[in-house]
Order: structure tokens, then sequence, then C-alpha cells
């Protein structure tokens, strides 16, 4: 190969070896960085919406549950209200207590 | 012709140039000159005010724990109309809603319709349906119209019906009511969560804006009443039959504890269903939410003696020996006053005013042995004229005339010995009684036994002594008079195996012309069991259509009275006096 060769690319002029080196480790230091960084933010976002939405999750179940747990509070109640008791326990016989006696039990 | 490659270099360069120069330009003018007015674009776009789905109201159970007014979970149906574009659409979706809305189509397809100030608005969002089920709200979760809004929300459900319907009372949309709800609303509602953020195409806010925002909303507190449910049924029942029997068209009970002035229960008559508060008011029949043991005063008559003669003993006036010549008749500021049966009585003491209720007794303790000045201030220290704080909203003061009111007039010292020319409510009534049952201190009712915090904290309503109108001797010394007055003369209150103090009264009704010829108010009050007092009875039979000599409160009443604390007795475990405690 020419010495012309190894001096010019494309018509333009190359410049010392040394300073090429440098420059290119130092691109490739800074573009190494940016994309470490970029990595790390792209992950960290990721990993944020990810917990954002198991968040989300969550509160949607605890809201459901909260409904679930109100709605059965209120069958129970209404199926141990007084009316239905009442009801219940005239069917089964039972008769309002018209003299109760006092017993007196002696502690062991 | 470009000759050379430093040329074709700066050529390339240039047309770079020229390429990016335009990009970097806009991106200049996008994001620096015009950064704010497309910032506030952008968030127009996907930030809009959004709420979470309410959270649900405290629940209200009784001593016991049983639920006396709980949530329902119910949802709330909208349509975003701007979204629906043509008539067929609007059309359509007014036919597949009707059933499952229940509704009439043409009233759905008008709600739908944009009107003419709306054209052109990009938002119109118009309610549907209110309170829907979860099944009815899933059906039109089926029909995937994009432009329906599902808002979760709550609905009271009272699952005892009308059971203390006066007491536990409701709140409307505006946070306005009656009853225990209304005076407790800051503790039982929830803190709602309204924001500013990002939101998807459902309105509801994005899982990014959830997570940073303060949180779920905040369920309102639990109470825990002083009520015994199954004692307020009983004593409703009786209040029912007492109405029926004696063809009355109103009435009122107060069941109280009186050694910590927990109200035990509470009933009134003519009552309403609380979850139809809006068809009540919309009837124009508000005045029924007042419940009248609380809000409405009235004229107590006879059984107001009693604070006449403790006031008498506590100053030291009279003692237990005082007596007077019962002619039937006193003169006192320009009025004359006699016995309610006309009748004069002779030689008579402080026993013979309660036990034959002697209203020229009364009068004679106020106007001659006790006096203006110090008559007034026992009405005051028994509460007379002030609240009572129990906490149910709208509660009434009465009415007390006092000598250096501009409205005074020398009679009412005399009248008002006797519970007529005052006006009380029936439960400042219970509480002044209560007092001479709690050895003369008398405790503050009420009805709020405990707080439940949704973070796991609760408050103790702790009992609180209102004062000592009199001391304990007065009301141990009017206590064995109230007893004796129930052994000698009230027999129809007495409850086999305990000992119950008590006084009847039947009191006028005051009216435009003076007082009524022919209705009356048969009460009676008692506690028992004696000497060591637990519970207070108070029975109000308003306006009872009897035969004449048929309507006083010992015999209308005093029945009630009777039934109603002997269950109680039962009820609370209260053994009878003659039973002995296991060695």
């Amino acid at each position: 190969m020419s010495v012309l060769w190894q001096q010019q690319t494309h018509g333009v002029p190359r410049r010392s070896g040394q300073l090429n080196r440098t420059l290119a480790l130092l691109l490739i230091v800074a573009i190494t960085l940016i994309a470490l960084l970029g990595a790390a933010y792209l992950s960290l976002a990721a990993a944020n919406v990810s917990l954002s939405r198991e968040v989300w999750q969550m509160e949607q179940n605890l809201v459901r549950l909260q409904r679930e747990n109100q709605a059965i509070m209120v069958e129970v109640a209404r199926n141990s209200s007084i009316p239905v008791l009442q009801t219940r326990s005239t069917a089964l016989g039972y008769q309002p207590a018209e003299a109760v006696a006092y017993i007196n039990f002696t502690e062991p | 012709m470009l000759r050379g490659p430093d040329a074709r270099l700066r050529l390339i360069v240039t047309l770079l140039i020229a390429v990016l120069l335009p990009i970097i330009g806009q991106l200049v003018r996008l994001q620096v000159l015009e950064h704010a007015q497309h910032k506030a674009e952008a968030q127009e776009l996907v930030e809009r005010r959004y709420a979470l789905p309410d959270p649900p109201w405290g629940c209200i159970t009784d001593r016991n724990g049983d639920l006396l007014v709980g949530n329902i979970p119910v949802y709330n149906i909208g349509a975003e109309i701007g979204l629906l574009r043509s008539d067929m659409a609007r059309e359509e979706a007014a036919r597949a809603l009707a059933p499952l809305l229940n509704r009439p189509e043409t009233a759905i397809l008008a709600d739908l319709t944009l009107r003419p100030e709306e054209e052109g608005r990009q938002y119109v969002w118009r309610p549907l349906a209110y309170s829907l089920s979860a099944e009815a709200s899933q059906s039109v979760t089926l029909t995937r119209y994009s432009w329906i809004t599902i808002a979760p929300t709550w609905q009271r459900h009272y699952p005892e019906g009308a059971l203390a319907a006066h007491t536990l009372g409701f709140v409307n949309s505006n946070g306005e009511g009656y009853g225990v709800q209304a005076a407790q609303v800051r503790f039982l509602q929830g803190q709602r969560v309204e924001n500013i953020g990002e939101v998807g195409v459902d309105s509801n806010p994005l899982p990014d804006e959830m997570a940073s925002s303060q949180g779920l909303p905040y369920p309102g507190a639990d109470l825990r009443l002083t009520l015994d449910r199954t004692l307020q049924a009983f004593v409703e029942g009786e209040l029912d039959r007492a109405l029926q029997e004696y063809n009355a068209p109103s009435g009122t009970i107060i069941v109280l504890d009186t050694r910590t002035g927990d109200i035990l229960a509470l009933a009134s008559r003519p009552t309403y269903e609380p979850w139809r508060f809006a068809e009540v008011a919309a009837a124009g029949e508000e005045r029924i939410f007042l419940d009248p043991n609380i809000s409405i005063a009235y004229e107590p008559g006879s059984v107001f003696k009693l604070i006449t003669v403790a006031a008498a003993l506590d100053s030291g006036r009279a003692t237990l020996d005082w007596s007077y010549q019962d002619q039937g008749r006193l003169e006192y500021g320009g009025i004359i006053i006699r016995n309610w049966d006309g009748n004069s009585y002779g030689q008579q003491g402080l026993q013979g005013v309660i036990s034959h209720s002697l209203n020229v007794g009364a009068g004679r303790l106020s106007a001659h042995v006790l006096g203006g000045d110090l008559f007034y201030h026992y009405v005051r220290a028994f509460g007379f004229g002030q609240p009572t704080g129990v906490e149910v909203r709208g509660e009434s003061a009465g009415l007390v005339h006092m000598p250096s009111d501009w409205d005074w007039a020398d009679s009412y010292l005399v009248t008002n010995s006797f519970g007529q020319g005052i006006a009380v409510t029936p439960l400042q009534m219970a509480t002044a009684i209560g007092a001479l049952a709690n050895g003369g201190l008398m405790m503050q009712p009420h009805i709020v036994a405990e707080r439940y915090y949704p973070d796991g904290r609760h408050v103790t309503i702790s009992p609180r002594p209102l004062g000592q109108p009199v001391s304990a001797e007065t009301a141990r010394a009017m206590t064995g008079l109230m007893v004796r007055a129930v052994e000698h003369e009230l027999t129809q209150a007495v409850v086999p195996g305990y000992r119950i103090a008590g006084k009847s009264s039947t009191a006028q009704i005051p009216g435009p012309g003076g007082y009524d010829p022919n209705d009356v108010i048969a009460s009676f009050i008692g506690y028992g069991p004696v000497p060591d007092p637990q519970i207070l009875v108070l029975v109000n039979i308003d306006r009872p259509q009897v035969p004449r000599h048929q309507r006083w409160g010992s015999q209308l009443a005093a029945p009630v009275f009777q039934r109603i604390i002997a269950r109680s007795f039962v009820l609370l475990g209260i053994p009878p006096d003659n039973f002995a405690a296991a060695p």
C-alpha cells in the first residue's frame, strides 16, 4: 500500500493516529455511559410502572372486598333481624317467656 | 459538477444541515417557545378532575353489636352523551337500556339527546339511573357502550326495618337530616378523594396517578349505640299495643339506665321508614321526622310535682314531717288552682302531695315554702329549659318562664309546681327524675357508646354527670315517697318481686284558647328496682280516646310502664329483691 492511501481516506488527510485513538476511546466511554444510564432509567421506570399497577390492583381489590364485606354484613343482619327471628322462632314453636325464675348456683 | 472529495463532503454537510435546521427549529418552537401552550393542551387531553368511588359511611350497631344501619353497594349510571353521534345510536341505546334501568324508553332517549345549549360541547355527562344493584349494573356493563359511566356508591340500609326510626334518622345528599345520623354525620361520613390528574378513556385515574395520589377514600367511623334492639322492639310493640288499645294517635316511651344515662330504648309514634325519607318529605310531612321524645316539648303535668317536692326537701324548707291543711283550692297570683278532682284532702304531708297528686299541696310548696328564686333555682338545676346534649339532631330546650322574663306572671309559680305553664321534653323529664334514682347525681342522657375508626382506634363515650341537683339524702327520701305512692295508690305499676318508685300524670294540653277540655296526655314515670335503681321508664300516651273516667295516667300509662319495666328486668338480667345471691 502506498503512503498516500495511509494518510488519506476519501480524500481527507488523516490526523495523527494518537489523537484518533483517544477520541475514539472517549466516544466509546461516553456512549457506554449514556447507554448504561439509559438502561438504568428505563429499568427503573418499568419497575415503577409495574409497581404502580400492582398498587392499583391491590387498591381495586381492597375496594371490591370492602363492598363485598358490607353487602355480607347487611345480609347477615337482615337474616338475623328481630322480625325474621320472631317469625322463625314462632314457626319452631317457641313462645315468649311469661314467668322467669331465677336459680342460685353455688360457685364450685 | 463537483470535483474533489472536499467539495462533495461540503455538499453533504450542507444538505444535512439544511435538513436538520428546520427540525431543530420546529423542536425549539414546540418545546421552548410554545411549551406552555402545548403542555396545557396535553394536560387537557389526559388530565381531568376525578373522584374515587365514595367510601362507605360508618355502620351503626346496638349495644350488643347487632347491626341497625349498614350500607348496600349500589351503582349510579351516567352517560357521556357528547360521544353519541347519531339519532339512530341514541334510539338503539335507549331501547337496550330501558329494561335494564327500569325506566321508560322515551325518558332515556330524552336524557341521551343533546339540548340546544349543549351542542358543540365535547363533554356532556348526564345521569341515567341511581342506586342500581350489582346485578343490574353488570347487565349495563355487558351492553359495552363506551359512553356509559358506572360509578360505584352506597345506599344506607336498615336491616331492622323502621325500628328506632326517629333515633337513627337519616341524612340526605346535602348532609342534612335527623336523628343520631345527622348529629354524628362528621364521624359517620367518610372522606372522599377528589383530585386533578391523568385519567384513562373510562375517566378513571391511571394506575400511576393512583399510586402517586393521597390514597384511598377513608371510610366513616362505626358507631355502637346504647340502645338494646331487643328491648327497643319490645317497647315499640308495647307502644303500638297501647295506642291501639286506647285509640290514641301518638305516644312516646323512654327507657334509661339511671346510673350511666345510657338510653336503652327510645320509641315514638307515629313513625316513618327512614329509607323513604324523600317520599315523606315530598308529601310535606317533614314534621314526622322530629322525635317527640327529644324535639317536641309538652306540659308534663303531675310528674313535675316530684321536682317541686324534691326542691322543698333539698332546700331544707320542708322536711318529711311537713304538712298543710288542704282545702282543695289555692289562690295565688290572681288565679285559683284546685286539685285534679276538685276535692279537699284535709291534713296532708309530702306523701299526700305525691300519692294523691295534690295540685294545692304542690302550689303551696312552690309559692309559700320555696318562693320563686329557690323554686326556679331547682328547676334549672334539674336541667329544664336547656338541652340535655343528647347526640340526636334537633333537641328542644323546652320552655321555662323565669321571674326575670318580660312575659312572667306570678301565677306561673304555682302552675309550674304541678307541671302546667312549663314545657319540657320527655327526655328532660326522664333525665331529671333519673337523678332521684341515682342518688341525686344527674347523668347526661347519651345514645352513642363508642366510635370505631377504620384505622383501629376506638373512642368510648364515658358517662358524664350533668350535676347534682339534690343531695343523696333527698334522693333517697324522694324514692321512699314514690315507692309508697306506687305500693298504695298506683298498684298498676307494681312488679312482683321488685320495689318500684313511680308517679303518674294526667296532663292537660294547652291550645290557643286555653286548655283542651277533652284531651289529655296520660303518663307514668318510674324506676326500679329500689333500693338500687337501674332502669327508668317514662310512658306518655297522647290524647287517648277512652271514656273520660278512664283517662288517667294511672289507668292507661301505668300498666304499659309495668310491662316494660318487668321485661327490662328480665332482658337485662336484674334479679328480684327476694333473690339472694349465692354465698
